[in-house]
């Protein structure tokens, strides 16, 4: 018995325009540049709609019908399905669709695709309870596996999910942490009860994400046959090969003359041919296998580069200072009570803004080009800090102000949003309380 | 028997750096040491720009790996050490001193004018192109009398000297393009006697040598030259730890003033008006800047008066032309360097600025900015973007901080060696090609 497990994670960051320091205190909008460069964020969601998101949901959702075995796993972070929502309704409508079918599942993500577990955990549990409340808003679903920003994993991370009532919580399945293991089974993370990890098999996954398309790879062309036929080779050893992958592989990172749409279009059906396997989504994959063993991640590991740690987030200076600079403000801006200012303020966190500006040109460096909208890591910095900037002056001069004219109505104002906080919050974690007892009730 | 063995065995480490250099040039394993007949137009300590620099750090390397360099100057003159050999062609008479001996990057109807050991005026003048002429005749005599295997000629002064040297003597010619007519015309008109002198020239190069993509596009495109005939060979820098020296305008620093420099010649090709364009800029947002220009030209009156009518006058220094230690004192004393040019073929000062520790803006039109990261870029002609990086620069610390350190790492993949291996490897396909025709 082998399953496959593929997961697809849709993101889409709101890029800062080119924001000059003559701006600062004049331009309260970061995220609107209208231009024809790829600092555009409509004209990005626009294109990778048209390239991307459209073919690819438009053949799942065929594949879905024409093979009943045939599920996966999707993550989005909560800045994508804004962006879908402004400017591309429909795109939208089609993930609904595919998750109406119930052989789709959700991950629990990070609204605003960020590294704030590691700099702060209460905001990290705003955003991932924001995230929660969209997914269950727009698709009706409540997740119960967990993936963090760029499949970012540390032991504190999988007992904070398993505190959370998470079952699932996925990472890389990197050598140094493994061992002479294989990512092939589900595991335990180590001072954990109940909760199982699951493995990106990253070989697998890059020979779709990364390599498909290249000419000089010496698999080229991938046939669904031969790629059917290395996955076959795990019956042996291995219950599941855990295909991660960002979604925009297909048709973007791997553009449609590359074949991976018809890739794609074929290889379900030849996967299936094989009696023994399986599609299985992360949910089901966890419940269906027991642990093998103990992951032990002391020290973060992610899905990037071939570091597999935070360096292209935080490897130099200025991704340092403009990260702390960010997280720095935390208290300030919540105080504010603001919700345009504390938006601003989560979109700043998105870990895309510290990726392009990144300096490990290396062997790594081309990957970081390629996906960078600006033309150097230090124009991203600059726009950055520029915006940031902003916000902060903004952020001083609404303290400011408050601290001027407190009145009765606009303290009676903040108790009661207090109060509606906390009974929503204790709404959803009741809710998925009783979840868990039902199951639990349902199958002893 | 010994030293064949020592020789072969320089080869091959050659041949491996070569490799390691990223030139896929094969070396061949020639017994003899190569010899280069070398003109150019000025050699420090008596230069007038960019040209000379690059001329000795590339002579210097390539005397370290095992090419003879013959080294033809137009008229006598001090000497800085390196492993070449000079020879001054004498073109003006040596008992006349130059009073100004007009630089590579003038018109070609500049005149010289000499003077007498005394100091009183000869009644010597001529024109530069007429200069160049005197000079390819002269070259003549020389090529006759020296015994090489390759010509190189460095920028349109001494192209016809290479021309006549590669004629007398049938040797293959380099030609070395740090300029053409069309940087220094700065997108105005072309000088037509440049063109023309470079048109002929690069016809009969049996190479050309440029210093960066943007230049090998100038002249595929402006001159017609056949791509494949040209190899781009980047110059390098001086990469060791300089010495520090006691810094200036410390009346200003101490005043809480950050100091903004460019350091240039100031003509049209350099883009000084848009430095003082963005200057008023970040005045208006920032009135603590001081902004130093450094440097003479044709274009300095223009630029004080610019600097006047902007209301710039509290707020530009100009220094005059600095060199050696003046020069590094005022890098070493600067928050940044700019180099706006509009059309620059390589640009030294940001690498220069870099290995004295200082951040460097420059535009994207310079050939530096194809093999350099940490350094800010801007279109020349983006005042706005020009001023917010500069802005940017001031107001973020760890921004300066970061563009210094990965700077200097960065300055180590530039050095003169490298740029000799690629030199070297583009005389040995020239000999090979030359052979195989011959035979």
């Amino acid at each position: 018995m082998l399953s496959v497990c593929p997961y697809f994670h849709v993101h889409q960051p709101y890029r800062v325009k080119s924001y000059r320091v003559f701006d600062i205190g004049n331009d309260t909008e970061y995220f609107n540049d209208t231009s024809d460069t790829d600092l555009n964020n409509r004209r990005i969601v626009e294109k990778v709609a048209e390239k991307s998101y459209r073919p690819m949901n438009a053949l799942l959702e065929q594949l879905l019908h024409d093979h009943p075995e045939f599920r996966f796993s999707l993550s989005f972070s909560g800045t994508a399905l804004d962006q879908f929502e402004a400017y591309a309704p429909d795109v939208l409508a089609s993930f609904q669709r595919l998750v109406a079918t119930g052989r789709v599942e959700i991950l629990a993500d990070t609204y605003h695709h960020s590294l704030a577990f590691f700099y702060s955990i209460p905001e990290f549990e705003r955003q991932v309870a924001m995230h929660a409340a969209r997914i269950y808003e727009l698709f009706n679903y409540q997740p119960r596996v967990f993936r963090n920003t760029e499949l970012s994993y540390r032991n504190d991370l999988a007992k904070w999910c398993e505190d959370h009532g998470y079952i699932g919580i996925m990472a890389e399945g990197w050598e140094p942490i493994l061992g002479w293991r294989s990512p092939n089974y589900v595991y335990q993370p180590v001072g954990c009860g109940g909760i199982k990890v699951l493995l990106k098999n990253y070989k697998l996954s890059d020979d779709l994400a990364f390599r498909f398309g290249n000419k000089e790879w010496e698999s080229w062309p991938l046939s669904t046959e031969t790629y059917t036929d290395w996955i076959n080779r795990h019956h042996s050893d291995g219950n599941t090969i855990n295909l991660f992958m960002d979604y925009e592989t297909f048709g973007e990172h791997q553009w449609a003359d590359t074949g991976i749409f018809d890739f794609w279009q074929a290889f379900p059906k030849t996967f299936l041919r094989h009696s023994d396997n399986s599609f299985k989504t992360a949910t089901e994959t966890i419940e269906s296998y027991p642990s093998v063993g103990e992951i032990n991640v002391p020290s973060v590991l992610t899905w990037a580069d071939t570091d597999r740690d935070l360096t292209a987030w935080t490897g130099n200076d200025i991704q340092k200072a403009a990260i702390e600079a960010t997280y720095s403000m935390e208290k300030n801006v919540l105080a504010t009570d603001d919700s345009i200012l504390i938006e601003n303020w989560r979109k700043l966190q998105t870990s895309d803004h510290f990726y392009y500006m990144c300096t490990k040109w290396s062997n790594d460096g081309d990957v970081h080009a390629y996906f960078s909208p600006y033309q150097s890591p230090y124009d991203a910095y600059i726009a950055f800090m520029n915006a940031l900037s902003d916000l902060q002056l903004r952020v001083q001069s609404h303290l400011a102000r408050a601290a001027t004219t407190v009145s009765a109505p606009s303290v009676i104002r903040r108790v009661w949003q207090r109060i509606w906080l906390l009974v929503k919050t204790s709404l959803l974690v009741a809710k998925r309380w009783l979840q868990a007892l039902r199951k639990k009730i349902v199958r002893p | 028997m010994h030293t064949d063995f020592k020789l072969i065995f320089r080869r091959v480490l050659l041949w491996v750096e070569a490799i390691v250099a990223g030139s896929t040039l094969q070396l061949t394993l020639g017994i003899y040491i190569m010899k280069a007949l070398t003109f150019a137009w000025d050699y420090p300590p008596e230069t007038t720009g960019g040209l000379g620099i690059a001329c000795h750090g590339l002579v210097s390397e390539l005397t370290a790996i095992d090419v003879e360099v013959i080294f033809v100057l137009p008229r006598r003159q001090k000497i800085q050490s390196s492993g070449a050999r000079f020879i001054f062609a004498d073109i003006i008479p040596p008992e006349l001193e130059t009073f100004a001996l007009p630089g590579p990057y003038q018109h070609s109807s500049a005149l010289l004018h000499f003077l007498n050991s005394d100091g009183t005026l000869a009644v010597y003048s001529r024109q530069l192109i007429e200069a160049t002429h005197d000079f390819a005749a002269h070259a003549t005599i020389i090529a006759k009398n020296e015994d090489f295997d390759i010509i190189h000629a460095h920028d349109w002064t001494s192209y016809l000297a290479g021309i006549a040297a590669k004629r007398v003597s049938g040797k293959p010619l380099v030609l070395h393009v740090h300029a053409t007519g069309f940087d220094q015309a700065g997108g105005g008109t072309v000088d037509p006697s440049i063109y023309a002198i470079e048109q002929v020239a690069f016809k009969e190069a049996d190479c050309i040598i440029t210093v960066s993509e943007l230049t090998k596009t100038t002249i595929v495109s402006k001159h017609g030259v056949d791509a494949q005939k040209v190899a781009v060979v980047h110059n390098g820098t001086e990469v060791g730890e300089p010495v520090r020296h006691v810094p200036t305008l410390q009346g200003w620093r101490k005043q809480g003033k950050k100091i903004i420099l460019y350091h240039g010649r100031i003509t049209i090709q350099k883009g000084v008006d848009y430095f003082v364009l963005a200057a008023r800029k970040v005045i208006d947002h920032n009135p603590n800047v001081v902004f130093v220009i450094s440097g003479k030209g044709d274009m300095e009156a223009q630029i004080m008066q610019q600097v006047g009518a902007l209301g710039l006058s509290q707020h530009v220094l100009f220094a005059g032309a600095l060199w050696y230690e003046d020069r590094d004192r005022m890098y070493q004393s600067v928050d940044l360097v700019v180099m706006p040019s509009v059309s620059e073929p390589f640009g030294l000062v940001p690498l220069e600025a870099m290995r004295h520790g200082t951040p460097a803006l420059i535009s994207k039109q310079s050939g530096v900015a194809e093999v350099t990261t940490h350094v800010l870029k801007v279109d020349f002609w983006d005042v706005d973007e020009m001023a917010n990086k500069i802005l940017a620069t001031l107001r973020y610390p760890v921004l300066q901080q970061q563009l210094r350190t990965e700077g200097k790492l960065e300055l180590l993949r530039h050095t003169w060696h490298v740029a000799a291996l690629k030199v070297r490897a583009v005389y040995d396909r020239v000999l090979q090609l030359v052979q195989r025709l011959a035979s």
